[in-house]
């Protein structure tokens, strides 16, 4: 489970159920990877059933203060209140098994947020795809096709699911910044060209997407990216790849989703979306 | 037989090596060369955006340097012309990103597969710029006749003599207008300050804006003046003596101005 | 008692620094430079007590666009590795007594550079200017952070340019939520915009979307000046001085009226009245 979480407006540091210097070293270098970009941020850190001593806490604090992060809560078991208090640090008890839930997770295999092998193939493929694009390009044909309002649309019923997390980001993402989820990604802001998105899941952007997304990185064909405005650098949804044809300026004026359709990307108006 | 990779470096920003590697490149691939360009400018990459290229990149050089795609998976091919392909730089990533050393293996790499490789450097005289460098048997140094550009051209120019590359100098934004009212400095005075060989001159141009904006290339286009001016470079980089023209029998400028000099 | 007495005092004192701000862009050849020095002698020429320090360790040049590169003794190192005090160092302008610059040194590395004390020696500089202007390198490396570690506000230059907007929006991007910045538009062609050539203002802050400080329009009076080292601000009359000004009275709190760059009549059209209207 990753050690850094966003969570509502702020982050949550997962520390339930794991060694603490492990995940401390995994703190470090998830923040070193991307130097300012949490800067302002506030942070809460979820003990579980965990205990924390007071050097453990202010080492924390300390790494997080290099990078602009200021550490305002705890959540965890009772035992936790005073050293809380004592820190001035907000406090909620947390009795139930934020520990059973890491223990679940734990069992799971370990992901440091990257692909897994069979997605890195996938990847490699996007060679074959791109030049997939050159050839449709070459007949004249646009990479994307737009479904044209007035489709008939089925609706079918969805089971209940459980969702995969969901990395909720405020803020828009300029151009160099990238965020990547095992689960969907929530934008609420634009996406700035030279900005990625990667989930394994859907992307939500309630802004301009302007950037790259990439959907289903794992291999999902069925997710799905929703923009206030979709005018990306390029859209990925699982294997597939696909880069507007047009006028690069002509703004979207109304929200759209993309989903893959008989092996190629495919843009509807929001409202006209297959289930 | 190895291909002659070529750094484009300056020093100050904004003085138009970007502009000049892709014009120069493309110039070399329009003459039938197999070029490659390679932006080194991680985190600010431009070269792919002005060509136009920036929506078909799939994999970078970093990503190369990582191990995590093959380069030719990475190598964009430009429609355009039958043998120009583009190795775009990471956006999201840092100049630490990678070595001098995987820098030189790479250039190495893509050395075997044509005839030219050239590599558009950040500005400054940073790690980036090492790293640009250090693949590359020669060097262009791009300045603007301005003061600030010929100052860090200069200390750019003795960087590369450290690591003893061959430089030559492209002369860019140059206004004859300005340098006739003694408001700007003359190529002679440029080159006097620098004692670097000449490469070419290119003039002021509008349209170039526009075009980089658009992604193409000014080679690209007939009309404009600055297409012949890249094809000289081109040549004098081949290893052909083009005479500098005067401005006096283009048009214009050469109606008013005199004995100025460009190509 | 003594607790709050003394907090009072250091609220007081904090009261009373200075503002220190960054001039950044990420892209080179943008401006930077020439807006520090127009931007503090506009400032200075309001009364202001300015401090201009040139963060481009090697590639030095806020000396030569303010004209007192004879006049340059020391640099921001020899301050930093305390072979001279500050005030040694400091060389004030030749027209306007309150401004001061810190040059940088040519023939170091922005590595030689320890971001701790360029961050101690700006907030030194803090408690004796109203402003402490810092001109940031091109670029996103070593040089850029030494450049932003003591600033608390910064200005970001932009040209019409989609590669300028790409690096501003990575640098904005790195500056994060600490810096509040505004920004420049730098060498616009109202002509070009209009023909559709040129990004617009518009074109440009649809991705920045940052506060809009100032709008400078492309002209050949800016090269010159830098060439002899004479800011423009310096006069009193020329578009690029007013933009300046305007931009100053901005940066110091004054409500001014939105910039608008104006369409002039075109360069062709000036040639034809010079020449007798022949072509």
């Amino acid at each position: 489970m990753a050690v850094l979480r966003g969570k509502g407006l702020g982050l949550e540091i997962a520390l339930g159920g794991r060694d603490f210097e492990e995940a401390l070293a995994e703190l470090q270098s998830k923040l070193d990877e991307r130097p300012g970009f949490y800067t302002g941020t506030s942070a809460t850190a979820a003990l579980g059933r965990s205990g924390l001593n007071h050097d453990q806490l202010e080492r924390m604090r300390g790494v997080l203060h290099v990078h602009g992060i200021a550490l305002q809560g705890l959540t965890g078991g009772p035992h936790l209140e005073p050293l809380a208090a004592e820190a001035g640090l907000r406090f909620a008890a947390l009795d139930d098994g934020g520990e059973e839930l890491a223990r679940r997770r734990a069992l799971r295999p370990r992901h440091q947020v990257q692909l897994s092998d069979a997605a890195r193939s996938l990847l490699a493929d996007f060679a074959g795809a791109r030049a997939d694009i050159a050839e449709r390009r070459k007949r004249g044909e646009a990479s994307v096709r737009r479904a044209v309002a007035g489709q008939a649309l089925r609706v079918a019923a969805l089971p209940a699911q459980e969702l995969p997390a969901t990395l909720y980001h405020v803020g828009t993402l300029r151009g160099g910044q990238a965020l990547e989820h095992l689960g969907n990604i929530v934008v609420v802001g634009d996406v700035n060209p030279g900005a990625e998105l990667t989930a394994s899941g859907d992307i939500v952007v309630f802004g301009a997407l302007r950037g790259v997304a990439h959907a289903g990185a794992q291999g999902d064909a069925s997710a799905r990216v929703h923009a206030l405005q979709l005018a990306p650098t390029q859209l990925r949804i699982a294997t597939f790849i696909a880069v507007e044809a047009g006028d690069p300026r002509r703004a979207p004026v109304h929200p759209e989703t993309a989903c893959v359709q008989n092996d190629r990307i495919v843009i509807f108006p929001r409202e006209k979306a297959p289930q | 037989m190895s291909a002659r990779t070529i750094v484009f470096t300056s020093g100050k920003g904004g003085v138009g090596k970007t502009t000049t590697t892709v014009n120069v490149g493309a110039a070399l691939a329009k003459r039938g060369h197999r070029v490659v360009l390679v932006d080194a400018d991680i985190g600010l990459r431009n070269l792919d955006l002005v060509l136009g290229l920036e929506k078909r990149i799939v994999f970078d050089l970093v990503e190369v340097v990582e191990g995590r795609c093959q380069l030719r998976q990475a190598l964009i091919k430009d429609k355009r012309f039958e043998s120009l392909s583009v190795l775009p730089a990471a956006q999201t990533r840092d100049k630490d990103a990678v070595t001098e050393s995987q820098m030189a293996a790479l250039v190495d790499d893509l050395a075997a597969t044509c005839d030219y490789v050239l590599i558009d450097c950040p500005a400054g005289i940073e790690a980036g710029f090492r790293n640009a460098i250090a693949g590359a048997g020669e060097a262009i140094v791009v300045t603007t006749p301005e003061v600030s550009a010929i100052r860090d051209a200069d200390r750019v120019i003795g960087k590369l003599g450290e690591r003893r590359l061959p430089v030559r100098l492209v002369i860019n934004r140059i206004r004859p207008e300005m340098v006739r009212t003694g408001d700007m400095l003359s190529v002679d005075d440029v080159c006097e300050i620098l004692s670097a060989e000449l490469l070419g001159i290119v003039p002021d141009d509008e349209e170039i804006i526009d075009t980089t904006n658009k992604g193409e290339p000014v080679v690209l286009n007939d009309v404009n003046r600055l297409r012949v001016i890249y094809d000289k470079i081109a040549r004098r980089l081949e290893g052909e003596l083009v005479p500098f023209t005067n401005l006096d029998s283009t048009g214009f400028f050469g109606r008013l101005l005199g004995a100025l000099k460009a190509g | 008692m003594h607790q709050l007495q003394s907090e009072v005092q250091a609220s007081a004192q904090s009261a009373a620094l200075g503002r220190a701000i960054v001039i950044t862009s990420g892209k080179g050849g943008v401006g930077k430079t020439t807006t520090t020095a127009n931007l503090g002698t506009a400032l200075a020429r309001r009364g202001a007590k300015v401090a201009l320090v040139d963060a481009d360790v090697g590639l030095r040049n806020l000396d030569i666009v303010m004209g007192l590169e004879s006049r340059v003794k020391h640099h921001v190192l020899d301050v930093l590795e305390e072979k001279v005090a500050a005030d040694e160092a400091l060389v004030r302008d030749k027209h306007t007594a309150t401004l001061y610059l810190l040059a940088a040194a040519q023939t170091r590395e922005k590595e030689d550079v320890d971001t701790e004390k360029m961050r101690a020696l700006v907030e030194s500089l803090r408690e004796r200017f109203d402003f402490v202007l810092i001109d940031c390198p091109a670029g996103i490396e070593k040089g850029f952070r030494n450049a932003v570690v003591g600033a608390r506000e910064a200005i970001v230059v932009c040209t019409p340019e989609v590669s300028a907007v790409r690096d501003v929006d990575r640098v904005v991007g790195l500056l994060g939520n600490d810096f509040a910045p505004q920004l420049i538009i730098n060498r616009v062609r109202p002509q070009l915009v209009k023909k559709g050539k040129m990004l617009s203002v518009d074109d440009v802050n649809a991705i920045l979307r940052l506060p809009l400080l100032g709008v400078i329009a492309d002209e050949p009076e800016v090269i010159v000046s830098t060439n002899k080292g004479e800011p423009l601000a310096l006069r009193n009359d020329g578009p690029t001085a007013a933009a300046y000004h305007a931009i100053a009275a901005r940066v110091a709190g004054e409500d001014v009226p939105a910039p608008t760059v104006e369409y002039k009549e075109s360069f062709m059209t000036k040639l034809g009245a010079l020449f007798g209207g022949k072509r």
